[in-house]
């Protein structure tokens, strides 16, 4: 079995290649780029003081040299073919470095870095809440199959399930936020957070938290409870618990002793993806909270033509994917003895 | 008083289509100490008339609608679940016919073992319970019983694994074992050694065995007395020696003809029952075996034969039980 990991890690380098190259490719092949979305930024600004000064538009093209955007292209990289720029980055990235964002002119690894915080909270938060809730919900809902607790659960779960992220979001927001003030409108924590003791900064966060919390949960309680109550009836009905019934055990004591772990192979399989929780998050909702997360982060970087910081964001979450990947068949095998991972270690 | 008396025992199942009773009054006992056999084809009831017993029938569709079940005296229809657990696997165990399934794939051998003694041993420590599991082990002739305990179900043969089954079931020294066609999942050399190894464990233990099984030749090898059921009736009731010397019922009759023997005429036409069990949710207001019977008359028909005494111990459910025993 350890053969196996060590063969499913090795495959991560070509993977990664893989993903990588193509998304370098499409960045350098689209129209339009850092350099052109700097140049229109400065033509836009020079045009307003143009305009409010003499009453003439002026040509933004004409702000900047040939020469100049030949330079610009050479800073970031852009003068030389796909193969040639794209070698010159991985070799930056294996040596730690992910380049220099093109719109805060600051190393990439620092912009992302100052969203880590707020997203591996939210997607902490989203792990827990959502296991937490889940896995006991799909369990009762399993011993009550067809009660009328099973189907109000159900039809609240897939309610939640049923509507978009956003529109639960802005929903709560006008809500909550807007007509009944109960909430803030917007960040991930207040203007004075950093004047706040731990306490109060705890419950600062924990107050901003909650309606995106919310929005980012609704739909999310549906796929996993539902997995875990038609896997555990699976397994209710499976031959071994009536063996276990026929040895004089309780009911309720072999849905514990005896299915529960069985109808934990399922959940299993994408347990280890979650890890990319970190990364990912609804850039829909961190926009209409004005969260600064990963979400935010990655859309407004493909708006902006940031490519250094997409490709940043990219290498972290194809890494994360893949790690979470191999995760997931760590928590099969843990779960389930039967799997056996490589030829090697065959059962006789 | 015998072991386990089974009284106008009926079972139904409620279905889509309304109830479907699959076990229709059915009454037997079971001595301390003999063998008795359940025969008859699959969805005659047989499994279901031990799941019955067991109190172990799917629910919530499955229910006893009639009839008991008394163990030593006690009906267990009406005793609490509590009641009930603790007879369960302890004076009465049961063994079943699939033991890829029967076994949680994801326990080891040792605690699935293990936890068969602690349960009605509460007070069993870790140690007296691994000793029970191996001694188990060796009494069901697992060789390296010390290194099966730490083995996962998968890791054993379909045979070992039914022996596993019955080490458990022996658990708590049971009064009784149900086995339900312990030996139909099984290849025939492997089926003849459980065979064996039931027998003796019923010699060295004195426990009561009902053995489920639609194989007459395993009746004939293990029991001593012998149920015959069809489409949820018993059709013929006897000792084994007399129903294999002299069966009653056409359908017990029908059933024999149809074995294979050595000293037959070879290459001749294997006999067999023409027509097909009526459907469980439809059966004929007569006798069940009407529509497939050759001593079929009227009466068939009408009425629904009881069992009637036909000789010593030896009862039939058939109008025309004396014409069948002329001709």
């Amino acid at each position: 079995m350890t053969s196996y990991f060590i063969r499913r890690f090795l495959l991560i380098v070509p993977t990664f290649i893989g993903v990588t190259i193509l998304v370098f490719a499409v960045t350098r092949l689209v129209p339009g780029g850092p350099i052109e979305r700097m140049l229109q930024e400065a033509a836009m600004a020079g045009a307003d003081v143009a305009a409010s000064t003499s009453g003439f538009a002026g040509h933004g093209a004409s702000s900047l040299s040939d020469d100049q955007i030949d330079q610009l292209k050479a800073y970031y990289g852009f003068d030389k073919p796909v193969i040639v720029g794209y070698a010159e980055w991985l070799g930056k990235v294996v040596r730690l470095d992910l380049g220099t964002s093109t719109r805060y002119s600051e190393p990439v690894w620092d912009t992302i870095k100052d969203r880590f915080p707020i997203s591996i909270f939210y997607g902490v938060t989203t792990l827990i809440l959502t296991y937490s809730v889940c896995i006991p919900l799909g369990i009762v809902k399993a011993i009550r199959h067809k009660t009328t607790f099973d189907n109000l659960t159900s039809a609240v779960v897939f309610f939640g399930y049923a509507i978009p992220g956003y529109v639960v979001a802005i929903a709560l927001l006008t809500v909550f936020a807007g007509n009944l003030g109960w909430f803030p409108l917007s960040g991930f924590v207040s203007d004075d957070f950093d004047d706040l003791g731990t306490l109060g900064k705890i419950g600062d966060v924990a107050y901003h938290a909650v309606l995106p919390l919310i929005a980012y949960l609704a739909g999310s309680f549906a796929v996993t409870t539902m997995l875990m109550k038609n896997s555990l009836m699976d397994n209710l009905a499976a031959e071994y618990v009536r063996t276990a019934i026929a040895k004089g055990m309780a009911f309720r004591r072999a849905v514990f002793a005896h299915a529960f772990r069985n109808s934990l192979v399922p959940i299993a399989t994408s347990f280890g993806n979650n890890i990319t929780l970190i990364v990912t998050g609804s850039f829909l909702i961190e926009q209409i909270f004005n969260i600064d997360g990963f979400g935010l982060l990655g859309w407004e970087s493909l708006v902006e033509r940031d490519y250094p910081v997409v490709m940043g964001i990219l290498v972290i979450s194809s890494l994360l994917f893949m790690i979470g990947n191999i995760l997931s068949d760590i928590c099969v095998a843990l779960v389930d003895p039967r799997v056996k991972f490589g030829s090697g270690e065959a059962s006789q | 008083m015998p072991l386990l008396a089974v009284e106008d025992l009926s079972t139904a199942f409620d279905t889509e289509g309304g109830r479907v009773t699959v076990v229709d009054q059915v009454s037997f006992e079971i001595d301390a100490g003999e063998t008795l056999g359940l025969v008859g084809e699959s969805g005659c009831g047989k499994s279901v008339t031990a799941l019955s017993i067991m109190g172990l029938l799917p629910k919530p569709a499955g229910r006893t609608v009639g009839g008991s079940i008394s163990f030593r005296g006690e009906d267990l229809g009406a005793v609490p679940v509590e009641r009930l657990q603790q007879v369960r696997g302890n004076r009465i165990a049961m063994i079943f016919q699939e033991p890829m399934t029967a076994l949680n794939p994801v326990q080891r051998v040792g605690r699935q073992l293990a936890e068969a003694y602690t349960l009605h041993a509460p007070g069993a420590s870790a140690d007296e319970a691994k000793g029970r599991a191996l001694e188990l082990l060796d009494q069901v002739g697992i060789p390296a019983a010390e290194r099966r305990l730490t083995e996962y179900p998968h890791q054993l043969s379909g045979g070992m694994r039914q022996r596993v089954m019955i080490a458990m079931a022996l658990a708590s020294r049971p009064d009784l074992l149900i086995a339900d066609e312990p030996t139909t999942a099984l290849d025939v050399t492997i089926q003849a050694q459980i065979l064996e190894l039931l027998r003796d464990l019923q010699r060295e233990t004195g426990m009561a065995i009902l053995f489920i099984t639609h194989d007459l030749g395993v009746i004939a090898e293990l029991c001593s007395r012998v149920v015959v059921m069809y489409a949820g009736r018993i059709a013929e009731q006897a000792s084994a020696t007399a129903l294999f010397a002299n069966p009653r019922h056409p359908y017990t009759q029908g059933l024999l003809r149809s074995i294979p023997r050595l000293e037959g005429e070879p290459k001749t036409v294997l006999s067999t029952i023409p027509g097909t069990v009526p459907d469980i949710g439809d059966l004929p207001t007569g006798c069940r075996f009407a529509n497939r019977c050759p001593h079929v008359e009227d009466v068939c028909r009408q009425r629904a034969p009881v069992l009637e005494e036909a000789a010593e111990a030896h009862r039939v459910a058939c109008h025309r039980w004396r014409a069948v025993e002329a001709a």
